[in-house]
């Protein structure tokens, strides 16, 4: 992401609008791993109840320097290590959150969740339904996720339509630094639980965060968000993939294809009006996903535009995927992971679509 | 950049420390992984200790005839951002080459 709106008021210099001055003043130039850092730093300084835990968070400040430094700032009551053992991580955040606490785990990797599912599953997700609101679950579980590293097995999944098909769970996953300061502070102020996905290849990208204002309207982070404005057809994309959607949008731009890139930020519940605005408009749709085909979110997206736009789609909503095969791990992710050229070909077979 | 610290392995079966004999690397010096760091005396041999990792020297601990004990910092090296402590690498982001073109006919009814 360019640095646009700093150099936009560095440009225009004195003369520039106070309206615009206002916005320079509070944007910051910060990694995802910086914004991440920093919202987590807030939430333990606004809120006593919150508590950072998980394997190497307190000391090392976790493998990916999320929780870098908040242990020596906030002390290792508030921030700490635990035990290799997920299911015991997610089993202590539901004692705590019984308590009164606001816990904020990590699983150090997606692949790591797998041994934890029981506790968010049975006991995370249901435990309000179950003691009839007596018992609310505020625990913001973050896990970094998705492949674009080149790991080892079990470090690159893609869990987020295992997560969203449980009730009682919410998920969503930032696509850049602005939007995973201002997701993850919103998400550790729910009083349900939430399935915070961290796309690890991003963390150190940098771009604008804009501290004091999340959305162009002013209103909570919640929905989904137009990246890019476009009119012949809609990209709908979350985490890592949004970046490649909208490179992908300045490359069918020189090919004459308007593309509006959709970030759809929270995968549970989806912003089913906001895709419906999008295609509205643009009368053809591709959702991209790094997770496998068959079952993955793109079906759901595809059945809630259809849902809405069956009368104006100019093609079937089209799916450019991961493959129906376990996450490859090194080098061998290049060949799974949506690539450009995949998008593009996904793109066309939308915009040749014949009816009859 | 951030700093990665590489502390004294066990070098044998239940060893608890090494004297330092010499070091072959210097605090600003750039190191290959596998690259010899630093020759070490325990009470059975002598070996020099490869590097686990490249990165930059930024600090080293103990001068010659130091002993130091197995789980205490050896070395400390500074590292990219995107390498530091985790288990993969993130492949450079570059405009393709070569790419598939879209070719449409938008009649814009």
């Amino acid at each position: 992401m360019s640095n646009s709106i700093l150099e936009g008021a560095a440009a225009a210099g004195p003369a520039r609008s106070a309206a615009a001055t206002t916005t320079a003043a509070t944007t910051t130039v910060m990694s995802m791993q910086q914004a991440l850092n920093r919202a987590l730093d807030e939430v333990l300084a606004e809120n006593p109840q919150a508590v950072i835990f998980g394997e190497d968070c307190g000391r090392l400040g976790g493998v990916f320097r999320i929780t870098d430094g908040l242990q020596a700032k906030h002390g290792e009551q508030r921030v700490f290590d635990t035990p290799l053992a997920e299911s015991g991580i997610l089993g202590m955040s539901v004692g705590l959150a019984m308590a009164g606490f606001h816990p904020i785990p990590e699983v150090q990797f997606d692949g790591f969740a797998y041994p934890a599912i029981n506790q968010i599953v049975c006991q995370i997700a249901r435990m309000n339904y179950r003691s009839r609101g007596t018992m609310p679950m505020p625990i913001t579980l973050r896990v970094p996720s998705f492949g674009g590293i080149r790991a080892p097995e079990h470090h690159g999944e893609s869990l987020e339509a295992l997560f969203a098909h449980v009730p009682g769970l919410k998920v969503v996953s930032p696509s850049n630094p602005h939007e995973a300061y201002h997701l993850l502070k919103y998400a550790a102020t729910r009083p349900d639980p939430v399935i915070f996905m961290e796309p690890k290849s991003r963390y150190w990208q940098k771009g604008d965060v804009d501290l004091a204002h999340c959305d162009a309207d002013g209103g909570d982070p919640t929905g989904a968000k137009v990246m890019r404005e476009g009119r012949h057809l809609t990209l709908v994309a979350w985490g890592a993939m949004v970046a490649r959607c909208l490179q992908v949008a300045e490359l069918a731009a020189e090919d004459g294809i308007d593309i509006e890139v959709l970030d759809l930020r929270w995968l549970k519940p989806i912003d089913a009006e906001a895709l419906a605005a999008s295609v509205r408009k643009t009368r053809r749709a591709v959702v991209v996903h790094e997770a496998p085909l068959t079952s993955g979110l793109g079906a759901e997206v595809a059945q809630l535009i259809t849902q809405s736009c069956f009368d104006t789609l100019k093609a079937p909503v089209e799916r450019v995927t991961g493959f129906d095969v376990p996450y490859p791990s090194g080098d061998l992710e290049d060949e799974y992971i949506p690539n450009i050229d995949r998008i593009l070909f996904g793109i066309q077979r939308v915009l040749e679509y014949k009816r009859g | 950049m951030a700093e990665i610290s590489f502390p004294l392995p066990d070098l044998g079966e239940g060893l608890i420390e090494a004297t330092v004999l010499e070091w072959l690397v210097a605090p600003g010096d750039q190191v290959e992984r596998n690259q010899p760091l630093v020759e070490v005396e325990t009470t059975k041999s002598a070996v020099e200790l490869p590097s686990p990792q490249a990165g930059k020297v930024v600090r080293i601990h103990g001068g010659p005839g130091d002993k130091i004990n197995v789980g205490e910092p050896l070395i400390v090296f500074e590292v990219p951002d995107n390498t530091a402590g985790i288990v993969g690498t993130v492949p450079k982001e570059e405009a393709p080459k070569r790419r598939v073109r879209l070719s449409a006919v938008l009649d814009e009814d």
